[in-house]
């Protein structure tokens, strides 16, 4: 195969590191913002250099936010009470959207994988468990993924925070089992945070 | 491109793409292969939870001539331990299993036995938790049948007995050797351990755990096996690290 020149080969190689996109598609885009105005891929540059260099993580809940502490943790209409506990950042994006829940959140930054060498000392349980200490908070809602890492997390969370009397439920009916929360539509993720049950 | 029917363990499974997942499985007649389940992550799937760690399944596949992932069209369930990865200790042995395994096998290798190991295994965790002596089965039987087991209680040397006394080991060559014959960098591995391995290698498991042997024996055959285990996988197995992490009840 033909090497491209230098430039585009590293625009290639930078693209490929993204998740879900292979050799192909990378070629795709690269050759798609070669072709565009100089402006517009300028302006993908400098979005991506502004959101590395603004956004940091919450230093309470650790979701990833331009101010510290995030939204979700300062909003004066949220609901103290409750902390809904997600994987990732995005997650809560799929929890806002159904406009069922004004708690505060918590992220873990993954789930126990024992596969990729992840315990729970590599996930942000400790700052939760730190929240949980001051008795504002009443019920600890589990929203990791449905699937055997996400359950696992959610069953270790649950042995871990009853014994400090919260209440912890665990989100239900709706999401399949085997899914991504990433791909639930509304109604559905709506639906899972009704049928959440007790753990 | 034919349709396969075949009885398989799923080993482990990685997003892919947009909804996809990579499934590594063990076929039952055709040993290791890698395959595609296409849309298996979005919530209409028609996978459901056929795909997780170590599901016994019937699984219907196309083989593709000219690629080495094969396109998965469709699971049933058999048999699924989704429920015994609830509890993270007992996922942790359930995850090495997966790792071990799909580490030694080569693709396509047949492998029956390694096959109805890792079930028995499972179904060991279901049923007793995560018990060492459920771990030290599975990995001393892997070294078996990747023949890298020498005689328990034989000097591979001077052909000594060796009874109640320690015998020495390096991962990488496959006989014991008594203390006279040993390298000074050799690990110990003691009688009651080699006991313990003679008892694993001559009974079932259901035995065994009748028997109740000691945890110590089983966590130092466990920890014999897996020496010699990533000797020939040539890395460190990332989930052997996490064995006894995380909060007991
Ligand atoms: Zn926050
Ligand atoms: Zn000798």
């Amino acid at each position: 195969m033909p090497d491209f020149a230098e430039p585009v080969e590293r625009l290639i190689d930078q693209l490929k590191r993204l998740p879900g996109i292979g050799a192909k598609t990378a070629q795709r885009l690269a050759f798609h913002i070669l072709r565009i105005a100089p402006e517009d891929a300028l302006a993908l540059a400098d979005a991506i250099r502004d959101a590395k260099s603004n956004m940091r993580f919450c230093s309470v809940c650790n979701n990833i936010t331009d101010a510290d502490p995030c939204l979700y943790c300062t909003g004066p209409t949220r609901n103290r009470k409750m902390i809904c506990v997600v994987e990732e950042p995005h997650n809560i994006m799929a929890i806002e959207k159904t406009r069922q829940y004004s708690g505060l959140y918590h992220v873990l930054g993954g789930a126990l994988a024992p596969l990729r060498g992840i315990g729970p000392d590599q996930l942000h349980l400790k700052s939760l468990i730190e929240r949980l200490k001051g008795g504002a908070v009443e019920e600890i809602i589990i929203a990791t993924n449905p699937n055997a890492e996400g359950e696992a997390t959610a069953m270790y969370l649950s042995k871990l925070i009853k014994p400090l009397g919260v209440r912890v439920t665990r989100i239900g009916v709706g999401i399949p089992v085997g899914s991504d929360l990433e791909y639930a539509d509304e109604v559905t993720m709506m639906k899972a945070m009704e049928g959440r049950r007790d753990l | 491109m034919p349709l396969k029917e075949s009885e398989a363990i799923v080993l482990r499974s990685f997003p892919l793409g947009e909804g996809d997942r990579l499934v590594s499985f063990l076929d039952r007649q055709s040993g290791r292969l890698r395959g595609v389940a296409r849309g298996a992550r979005l919530p209409k799937s028609r996978f459901g939870s056929t795909l997780e760690l170590l599901s016994h399944i019937r699984i219907w596949y196309f083989e593709r001539e000219t690629r080495d992932l094969v396109r998965i069209n469709q699971c049933e369930l058999i048999e699924s331990f989704l429920d015994v990865q609830s509890d993270y200790q007992a996922g942790i042995i359930l995850a090495l299993v997966s790792e071990v395994t799909e580490a030694i096998l080569g693709e396509r290798e047949v492998a029956d036995a390694q096959f109805r190991l890792v079930l028995l295994t499972a179904r060991g965790v279901r049923q007793h938790g995560p018990s060492p002596v459920v771990l030290a089965y599975f990995c001393l039987w892997t070294v078996r049948l990747g023949g890298w087991l020498g005689s328990l209680d034989q000097c591979s040397r001077c052909g000594r007995a060796m009874e109640h006394e320690p015998a020495y080991f390096s991962a990488g060559s496959p006989g014991l050797l008594c203390g006279q014959c040993r390298q000074e960098w050799m690990r110990a591995i003691s009688p009651s351990a080699r006991m313990l391995g003679r008892q694993i290698l001559s009974g079932t498991l259901d035995r065994l755990l009748q028997e109740n042997p000691s945890k110590i024996s089983s966590n130092e055959i466990s920890s014999f096996a897996l020496d010699i285990l990533e000797h020939h996988m040539e890395r460190k197995l990332v989930t052997r690290k996490l064995l006894g992490t995380g909060v007991n009840e």
